[in-house]
């Protein structure tokens, strides 16, 4: 009996738990779109989106073009952002053949976040939670570790930016808000811990600086961050020199 | 041990078996495949030294040995980038390092003044300075400043001033700055920043690598 084709579905932020539920079937082949999916290069997004724009929309319209999914969910709400749902009218007009299904995650039952407080390596542990909005299922209980530093904000663009940080480094804002299945949750995302040095970190270009630069003046011992598509020498030694001068 | 702070026009050297005063040497002159350090810093130490401190570690604790104030904002005006930290209550508050929009500013200057045959010891400060962003594209404004029949003193004043503006917004207008870095010995430039300057000169980060020595076991 020959094999039925798999439906190549890609995400963009974290659509509803009833959708991932659907897609976590044999049928579907799913791509976070969010993420670097291989050697695409980014600059095929350029004639859609311009240069100076969020460096993970640049990225979504750059992996459709090259995947060319058959069905892409994006989350148009205020769990994800404006640009997305301009994003979203752009791969309307530029995929035809694909099927563009805006969501609305106002999930509120929330899952937890073992991960964002797990004792990992900060790279390791950010990709097992953006891998984790895949999983529908519940999480496995991991015990946390006692924080020596924080990373709040959003999934970085380019991960090497985590490399700098200790196994210890507990994770807050959107990202925490990823992990525990509520997108939309302000309250999550504002929260922080103000006894550990916390590096508030946000995308180029994203209106969630505002949030960061705002809650880095609230925090005793914060430094704000944001880096466009990769991160340059200047960015990776503010993190390590902010790590290093708070003791790290 | 011998300590460098390699930066893109001058080298800083200090020997700390030696007495004598740290050397200031052309990054052109550079032995290139003979030369070895034990610790250095700047954006091309890698390839020099037994051990590296970046850039923004070694302002810091250079600006903790020279400074007593508990709070303070330090800025690093080099030929490629700017750089400041920022302390309150003696923990570190803020901190910056911009290689991008900060671009060239010490070059720039330094090239102005050679081509232009200027002395910046003796021009005055200008009232008015030009909107710019980085040495790279501030040039523009000096060629169209002159086309227009100012003089080229002038022209290059305003734009020294308005690369000192930049620069004081960049560390976020402290109420009185630290400077450290070549642009120290600029009197232009340094009278055009709009508060206090207390002027550390272009070996705090060689202050930082000593510093570095005492805390690890290099």
């Amino acid at each position: 009996m020959p094999s039925r084709k798999k439906q190549r579905a890609g995400i963009v932020g974290v659509p509803p738990l009833s959708v991932m539920e659907l897609l976590a079937t044999p049928e579907y082949a799913i791509f976070d779109l969010d993420e670097p999916q291989g050697r695409i290069d980014i600059e095929t997004a350029s004639p859609f989106l311009p240069r100076v724009y969020c460096g993970i929309l640049r990225t979504v319209i750059a992996n459709s073009l090259s995947i060319q999914p058959d069905i892409i969910y994006i989350d148009t709400g205020s769990g994800k952002c404006d640009c997305a749902v301009h994003t979203a009218t752009i791969l309307e007009d530029i995929l035809p053949d694909c099927r563009i299904v805006r969501t609305r995650n106002n999930d509120s039952t929330g899952f937890g976040n073992p991960l964002c407080r797990a004792r990992m390596n900060l790279l390791d542990k950010m990709a097992a939670i953006t891998a984790s909005v895949q999983n529908p299922l519940p999480y496995e209980n991991i015990p946390a570790c006692h924080p020596t530093a924080g990373f709040w904000g959003v999934p970085p663009r380019d991960f090497s930016l985590l490399k700098f940080f200790p196994d210890t480094t507990h994770i807050y804002g959107w990202t925490r808000c990823m992990e525990n299945k509520t997108p939309d949750n302000l309250d999550l995302e504002m929260h922080f811990n103000p006894d550990i040095p916390t590096v508030f970190f946000a995308q180029s270009f994203c209106a969630k600086t505002a949030l960061a630069r705002h809650l880095t003046s609230k925090h005793p011992y914060g430094l704000f961050l944001d880096c466009d598509v990769t991160a340059g020498n200047s960015v990776k030694a503010k993190i390590q020199a902010f790590l290093e001068l708070s003791g790290m | 041990m011998l300590l460098a702070d390699f930066g893109t026009s001058y080298c800083k050297l200090l020997d700390t078996g030696s007495a004598d005063s740290p050397r200031l040497i052309a990054t052109n002159t550079i032995d290139r495949k003979n030369t070895k350090v034990d610790l250095a810093t700047g954006h091309n130490g890698k390839r020099y030294a037994a051990h590296y401190i970046n850039e923004l570690t070694a302002l810091a604790r250079g600006g903790l040995s020279l400074i007593e104030e508990q709070a303070f904002t330090l800025l690093d005006c080099g030929s490629r980038d700017i750089k400041y930290v920022t302390y309150i209550d003696g923990k570190i508050k803020d901190m910056g390092w911009n290689a991008e929009c900060g671009a060239s500013m010490g070059f720039t200057i330094e090239l102005l003044e050679k081509y232009y045959d200027l002395d910046f010891s003796d021009m005055a400060i200008p009232k008015s300075s030009f909107s710019i962003t980085c040495g790279v594209l501030g040039m523009s404004h000096i060629f169209d400043a002159v086309v227009s029949g100012e003089s080229e003193a002038e022209a290059v004043a305003k734009f020294v001033k308005g690369i000192a503006l930049n620069a004081y917004d960049f560390a976020k207008r402290p109420s009185k700055l630290y400077l450290s870095g070549g642009l120290c010995d600029n009197p232009l430039f340094v009278g055009s920043l709009p508060c206090p300057v207390i002027s550390l000169g272009r070996f705090v980060l060689l202050e930082g690598l000593q510093a570095s020595l005492e805390l690890s076991d290099f």
